[in-house]
């Protein structure tokens, strides 16, 4: 199979499960309480009969379900995932004003994940059964088995209370103004006014709770790598370079690494998932303003379009990265379109 | 080597025993367990103080010999608190996984037996469900079914089988295709008491290797909804709503939310050791 009708099929798969989530949060949607609008408008259903009215007939739910079902999939084709009461504006527009903020620690956890987990695994895999070997073991399994709201708090203890290094949350430093939103990210949008301080200040609030994250996740990276180092340095190719008299350096960096690296792409998915999850914990703790925070404080105001949708939207980001690791996965490693 | 009569009680005693992981982790899952049983038996009788209790020592003190994790704003032993909430977490945990582990494996045992359609609606099925964060998609069921640990546990339980049929899918593939099963097969022996009497049980080692690290993720995620308030209501205590509740004391009292946040990592720690050599011993076994 070629490697368009290969990417064609993925992206086939990929709207079909974004499809089935939909009908997830709409059957979620609709199951709220026998009326919906009471529990989107609260008191303000019985207060204001003419209000509630204007709201069955903008949701369509005087219409039979599967005509709602219709006009769900249509608004959100649109860009209309309803209206939080929390926020006091369209959902999507909440979304699209702390989305930027969760990217962007979601980037440097990625990078830190990377940094400190394939290191490790590297390691951890070279010096198979010795003292570094499991004493990294050991870390990792400490890092994949604390909940996040303990490596956060552990390093607010750490890194703010004891050293004083890095501030204890928010975006930015009381008294610090935001640069301009032009793309929504503070730290390209501060570059791109050329105000370093701010671009500067931005960055010491971003190490921590990507710093939280990247430790919950980086055991899975040196996991993978140590297992499959070990298993490439057993094959025959290996054995063969062994054979020709090249040294143990050349053969486990310039040989055995590279093959080793292929299979940490498969955990994209696991990886995403989990940052997705901790950005909930990470951002509270932190209280950085991102969509992780907006879903813990819709959860407390019982804001259910907002909570919904943030589903569809996190849904929408694993699938997305899904799809990007196996294409990536599919150029890097031919024989996987075969199957 | 100790005999046993049965060859099953026989097998898994030479899982558990496989090697010095295999036999650390369940010590200490033992313990759990063993600790759990008895709190939920004796209720706070064993406890060092009651732990509802306001005031049984000085309101925020620092670990002591009297209160070996130190006491809370309403001076309420925290080490009691901490012990008095085992076994919701444990039960909930072993509850979870343990219906998965069976919805899971039948359903995938059957669909990857019978293949069609059953089949790739399963498929699909499991594709929508991992595309969903599982704590994400366990908020928005448990909000709209209220709060409390109940519905708490109906969230978990929808989210929570889905990979366990994949598993048991696979697994059933693997086998039915093994001699025993054509010779099943060919002595006209019906599916259904194919599945029950000669894929399930061969099916069922590396699922519950599985269960075993599992068991550590249920116990992480629960105290995450808990952390976020959606099980029980104060002032019963709970690991992760303990954690939520004495965030404040950070500065002042740093021992009070990382205590209870310490024990959730090394109960996940005692189910993840005990899993990763099980999942040693049972590749070991396959290899034979």
């Amino acid at each position: 199979m070629g490697l368009l009708s290969f990417v064609l099929r993925r992206l086939g798969l990929a709207v079909f499960v974004l499809l089935g989530v939909a009908i997830i949060t709409f059957i979620l949607s609709r199951s709220i309480s026998s009326n919906p609008i009471v529990a989107w408008l609260g008191r303000a259903a019985s207060m204001y009969p003419d209000l509630a009215a204007a709201y069955a007939a903008k949701y369509h739910l005087n219409d039979p379900l599967y005509m709602q079902f219709y006009y769900y999939i249509v608004g959100l084709l649109q860009g209309d995932l309803g209206y939080s009461v929390l926020k006091g504006r369209p959902v999507a527009v909440a979304i699209r004003e702390t989305l930027p903020y969760t990217l962007q620690i979601a980037f440097f956890a990625i990078v830190f994940t990377l940094v400190i987990g394939i290191p490790l695994g590297v390691l951890a895999g070279k010096y198979h059964r010795k003292a570094a070997d499991y004493g990294i073991r050991a870390f990792y399994l400490a890092g994949v088995s604390s909940p996040a709201f303990l490596l956060a708090l552990f390093l607010l203890i750490v890194l703010t209370y004891m050293f004083r290094l890095l501030p204890s949350g928010g975006a930015l430093s009381p008294g610090v103004s935001a640069p301009k939103p032009f793309t929504g990210f503070i730290l390209i949008d501060s570059l791109l006014e050329g105000n370093l301080s701010t671009f500067l200040d931005a960055l010491t609030h971003v190490i921590m709770p990507s710093l939280a994250l990247a430790l919950g996740v980086f055991g899975y990276v040196t996991r993978v790598l140590r297992a499959s180092i070990l298993e490439v340095m057993r094959t025959n190719y290996i054995r063969s370079a062994r054979a020709k008299g090249l040294d143990e350096n050349t053969i486990f960096f310039k040989h055995a690494l590279r093959n080793a690296m292929i299979p940490v792409v498969t955990l994209a998915s696991l990886l995403v998932t989990w940052l997705v999850t901790g950005t909930l914990f990470a951002e509270t703790i932190f209280t950085y303003p991102g969509v992780g925070q907006y879903l813990v404080q819709a959860l407390s105001a019982l804001d259910y379009p907002s909570i919904l949708a943030i589903t569809l939207v996190f849904a929408g980001i694993i699938v997305a990265s899904n799809l990007a690791a196996d294409i990536l996965y599919a150029v890097v490693d031919p024989e996987i379109r075969l199957h | 080597m100790t005999r046993f009569k049965n060859p099953r009680t026989q097998y898994f005693y030479e899982l558990l025993s496989y090697n010095n992981e295999t036999k650390l982790g369940s010590f200490f899952v033992a313990s759990i367990a063993v600790l759990a049983i008895v709190v939920a038996l004796t209720g706070d009788g064993l406890l060092p103080y009651n732990p509802i209790k306001q005031n049984v020592g000085p309101a925020l003190d620092a670990p002591s010999l009297q209160h070996l994790f130190g006491t809370d704003i309403l001076g309420r032993d925290v080490l009691s608190r901490i012990l008095y909430a085992t076994p919701n977490d444990v039960f909930v945990s072993f509850l979870v996984v343990g219906v998965s582990l069976l919805v899971g494996a039948l359903l995938g045992a059957t669909a990857g037996y019978r293949g069609g359609l059953l089949d790739e609606a399963l498929m699909r099925y499991t594709d929508i469900i991992f595309a969903i964060p599982a704590l994400v998609l366990a908020i928005s069921i448990a909000v709209i079914l209220g709060p409390g640990i109940i519905h708490m546990m109906y969230a978990l339980l929808i989210i929570w089988w889905p990979p366990y049929a994949r598993l048991a899918r696979g697994e059933t593939l693997r086998v039915s295709h093994q001699n025993y099963i054509e010779a099943a097969k060919a002595s006209g022996i019906g599916s259904f008491r194919i599945l029950t009497r000669h894929v399930l049980p061969n099916i069922l080692t590396p699922m519950i290797a599985y269960a075993s690290i599992d068991i550590g993720s249920v116990v992480i995620i629960y105290a995450g909804l808990s952390y976020l308030g959606l099980s029980i209501r104060p002032p019963l205590p709970e690991w992760g709503a303990m954690v939520s509740a004495y965030q404040d004391y950070l500065v002042s009292a740093p021992w009070l939310p990382i205590f209870p946040a310490l024990v959730i990592g090394i109960v996940v720690v005692a189910f993840s050791i005990l899993g990763d050599g099980l999942r040693d011993a049972v590749e070991a076994a396959r290899m034979g």
